[in-house]
């Protein structure tokens, strides 16, 4: 039975732990509002000064931090649409079809997950070369969809399972052919795992460094991640810079999780069939 | 409209015979139910009728058309599923004008925004919304038409679903179990509608039911499966008062008919040391052990001391409603029900109104002869 006291222990619970997740981003907006003299301060500055909002202003003025930002844009779309387009056949067969190859098949996507990027960088690098996708955007969106293809296709497989055969078989009655089944039931009905894909897809483009440093070379196609480690010297790092672009790097991304989220909604299959 | 023809139809799956050699025809505007137990081959028969199921072997004719290679669109056939099977991101409405839009389907409805604004426009045209809201109309959706399927109750789902196939006008209407995710209540009541959708709509329908009641009330002939073979093909009647074999006699009926054995001698039928002179349409029947077959009201109980009845003591007496169920252990017969559950030697006789009989109260059966059918004991046919 809940009681006063266990629900202001719960909530205790609760804000300790969203104290935790949020508090390194709180420090970063407060890190990027405070100026050189106070960041290495005994008493650290712990609310941010609207005074130093100048620092976004130099930071855009003096970085290149607009055409990173554009650059990750691409690629994390790029990726994301690229790996649904990818994922959504091969999703399809595995849940539907009986073939031979098939626990081979599904095994082998797994596996690919069990490589790490460093160990794919240098072949990955030959390859790029022979094909002339180095120093491409393309080739950065294609190297990352190869790594977010095969988590995809297993996520969208689990969310087909869940699709009940009746309303294929009755799309089918309806005229509807195999395409028309996958694009227009299957899809709309796993919709909520389409858009967690999405995001999984999105954020790998939008956060991968490996690649990006390894494949791009030219400043202008830098992407966000590269851009943002390329202040940390040896010598020395503008700390509040790189926090400030942190901020802009953090931003864009959030705003599409918070597009996104409302269609990650559970109960799209309810009353279809009889459960 | 049409009739359906199978032809020596069969369905293997591997070394799995599910459907043994089938002919069958249905008539033009019949209502035909496929009757049997589960795993019986009542379902993938429907099925491989709508083709959602090959046909291993064996021909399927709609009216003069074969159509056992078309696919499911091109056979002309409305198909409704035990679970409803709609689609979950469509409204009502969408739901129940979808095989239209999917008459007037060009590729590119799939490119987004564009393929929903034809899909709209289609459902929107007047000879479509017209025949939408009048199929909701008869079905009493209309106040539901924009609602989706997950806030209906599985009433108005299956309606619905229904809804689907009539919109669609098509020969032949499928309905694999459709109402037996619904409580006993509702069932009775969609049993009435889809009765007079089919007396209203005058299509040919195939029913699948596990359940005698639906089948003795909607079919107006029944095909009785077991196996994979149609055991009995013939109307409510002759399937309740003339079953092909002792798996039909003991399948249709509640509680379903006695079967007693008994031995031929001389015109008459012995049971135990009892005597019962034949009716003159058995009299010239040949064979020696047979089974009698008799349904628990064609029998009476009377006191113990009455004569030409079979002695007996009731078992169990249950009471319902206008009439009650009694089992009488007989003192000197055997029966031949092999089902789980069964008892040896007891049958079961059904008494107008209330009865007082008590378990333990000896009585005498007596039989109303005219209503006896008599099985072969070696192989369960009639005879």
């Amino acid at each position: 039975m809940k009681t006063p006291a266990s629900h202001a222990l719960r909530m205790a619970l609760i804000m300790v732990l969203l104290s935790a997740a949020l508090f390194p981003i709180y420090w970063m907006v407060v890190t990027s509002l405070t100026s050189s003299a106070n960041l290495f301060a005994d008493r650290p500055q712990m609310l941010p000064d609207p005074a130093q909002a100048f620092n976004y202003a130099e930071t855009f003025a003096k970085t290149g931090v607009l055409l990173w930002l554009r650059n990750s844009a691409i690629v994390a779309v790029g990726t994301m649409v690229l790996s649904i387009l990818l994922a959504i056949l091969p999703a399809y067969a595995l849940s539907r079809f009986r073939f031979h190859g098939k626990g081979v098949l599904g095994f082998v996507l797994f596996a690919t997950q069990m490589l790490p990027e460093a160990m794919l960088v240098v072949p990955l690098y030959a390859i790029f070369a022979k094909l002339l996708l180095l120093d491409t955007l393309g080739g950065l969106i294609l190297a990352n969809a190869a790594f977010t293809v095969p988590v995809i296709t297993w996520i969208l497989k689990g969310a087909i399972d869940g699709v009940p055969l009746e309303i294929e078989e009755a799309a089918r009655i309806d005229g509807c052919s195999r395409l028309d089944i996958v694009l227009g039931i299957v899809l709309p009905v796993v919709a909520p795992t389409l858009a967690a894909a999405s995001v999984i897809a999105f954020f790998h483009g939008w956060n991968e460094y490996v690649f990006a440093q390894t494949l791009i070379l030219s400043q202008e196609l830098r992407t966000a991640s590269v851009g943002l480690a390329s202040f940390v010297g040896e010598l020395s790092t503008p700390i509040h810079t790189v926090m400030a672009i942190g901020v802009m790097y953090t931003l864009p991304a959030v705003a599409f999780y918070l597009m996104v989220q409302r269609y990650v909604v559970a109960g799209m299959t309810a009353g279809s069939v009889k459960g | 409209m049409a009739s359906i023809t199978l032809n020596h139809v069969a369905k293997h799956f591997g070394n799995k015979v599910a459907i043994a050699d089938v002919d069958l025809k249905v008539e033009d505007g019949e209502f035909l139910v496929l009757l049997g137990p589960s795993g019986c081959g009542k379902s993938t028969l429907l099925r491989m009728l709508a083709g959602l199921e090959t046909v291993t072997s064996g021909e399927i004719h709609l009216g003069g058309r074969r159509v056992d290679r078309l696919p499911p669109s091109a056979r002309d056939m409305a198909f409704v599923f035990q679970s409803y099977a709609l689609y979950p991101h469509m409204t009502v409405r969408r739901n129940i004008a979808f095989p239209l839009i999917m008459r007037q389907f060009k590729w590119w409805f799939h490119i987004p925004f564009l393929g929903g604004l034809a899909k709209r426009k289609i459902e929107r045209s007047p000879a479509v919304r017209d025949l939408v809201e009048k199929t909701a109309k008869t079905l009493s959706l209309t106040e539901m038409l924009d609602r989706y399927p997950r806030t209906l109750s599985g009433g108005q789902r299956q309606r619905v679903a229904l809804g689907r196939a009539m919109v669609r006008q098509p020969e032949v209407f499928l309905m694999d179990e459709p109402l037996s995710n619904l409580d006993a209540k509702l069932r009775s009541a969609m049993r009435a509608e889809i009765t007079r959708l089919h007396q209203r709509v005058g299509g040919t329908f195939v029913y699948v039911t596990h359940d005698q009641v639906e089948a003795m009330t909607m079919g107006t002939r029944i095909a009785l499966m077991r196996d994979g073979v149609i055991q009995q093909f013939g109307t409510p009647r002759e399937i309740y008062t003339s079953p092909a074999n002792t798996y039909v006699a003991r399948f249709i009926g509640t509680p379903p008919m006695n079967l007693i054995e008994g031995r031929i001698d001389n015109g008459a039928i012995c049971i135990g040391k009892a005597r019962l002179p034949l009716p003159p349409a058995l009299a010239d029947v040949a064979g020696d052990n047979v089974l009698l077959g008799i349904r628990p009201n064609a029998l009476s109980l009377s006191d113990a001391s009455a004569s030409g009845g079979l002695a007996g003591t009731v078992s169990l007496v249950e009471h319902v409603g206008a009439e009650s169920v009694v089992a009488v252990k007989l003192s000197d017969g055997a029966t031949a029900h092999d089902e789980e559950g069964a008892v040896p030697g007891e049958i079961m006789a059904t008494v107008q109104g209330y009865s007082d009989l008590q378990p333990g109260a000896a009585v005498s059966v007596g039989l109303d002869l005219s209503e006896v059918v008599l099985f072969s004991r070696s192989t369960g046919q009639r005879i």
